[in-house]
């Protein structure tokens, strides 16, 4: 099965020790491994205020993360961990690759619309030439 | 403010030459002529996300999504953002998603 990328976010509380959410991240790296998943990316935002009060908590700490695996078992796992995990008060895991699938091709065609449009262009392009040869005479 | 007034007068102007046109706003015979009276013209929005390109809308850039929420914290319509209706659509799951991680908010607290 095509491999799968999945975004993870999730808001530690924010009173949580630096230490305590290098351990989470790294129990949920093994996690991880161990279902036969990798993480990409590890990206700390830091404290954040939040849009609305999350166990009557203003701010927090988001961690985010990029997932690659081929099957949905990693995700459920590292969601059942961070359910599980006491200083997390929420998370979210989306799953990218059809977007970004369907970003590509966006792209792709944009890029072929792109390459037929010179053909326009080509045509009131010899003009330009001829005034360079013009131009050069008098330079 | 002198600019889009006379961006206004223009496109009023405009409406007035093709008054054929089956009965739009602003397509009464005489309509400019006559100042002050249903002599308003809106001007043409354009989908923000097409200016720019946009292949995908980012859920995580809560700066991005937030000018198309209300105070209140509803999502704003298509005819008052102008976003065209892909990008419109993109744009509701990205701030919904966004809403599910405390990026943005589901309603105004008070």
């Amino acid at each position: 099965m095509e491999e799968r990328l999945y975004d993870l976010i999730f808001i530690l509380r924010p009173d949580t020790p630096e230490a305590d959410i290098d351990k989470v991240i790294s129990t949920l790296e093994h996690a991880a491994t161990e279902k036969g998943g990798k993480i990409d990316s590890v990206n700390k935002w830091g404290r954040k205020r939040m849009a609305y009060r999350v166990q009557k908590l203003r701010e927090g700490y988001f961690v985010y993360m990029v997932i690659r695996s081929s099957h949905g078992e990693v995700v459920k796992e590292l969601e059942r961990r961070l359910k599980v995990s006491d200083p997390v008060i929420k998370y979210l895991t989306v799953r990218l690759d059809e977007e970004l699938k369907r970003q590509d091709k966006l792209k792709r065609h944009r890029e072929r619309r792109a390459a037929r449009r010179p053909r326009k262009t080509v045509a009131p392009a010899p003009a330009t030439p001829g005034a360079e040869q013009a131009a050069a005479p008098t330079a | 403010m002198a600019e889009e007034n006379a961006q206004q007068q223009s496109y009023g102007g405009g409406g007035g030459s093709r008054s054929s046109g089956p009965g739009g706003p602003g397509g009464r015979p005489g309509g400019p002529a006559k100042r002050g009276k249903r002599n308003f013209v809106r001007k043409k929005k354009v989908c923000r996300f097409c200016v720019d390109k946009a292949d995908f809308i980012d859920y995580k850039k809560a700066e991005i999504l937030a000018p198309f929420i209300q105070e209140r914290g509803k999502i704003l319509p298509r005819r008052m953002t102008g976003t065209c209706a892909r990008h419109q659509r993109w744009l509701t799951v990205a701030i919904k998603r966004a809403q599910n991680i405390a990026l943005l908010p589901f309603a105004a607290e008070l």
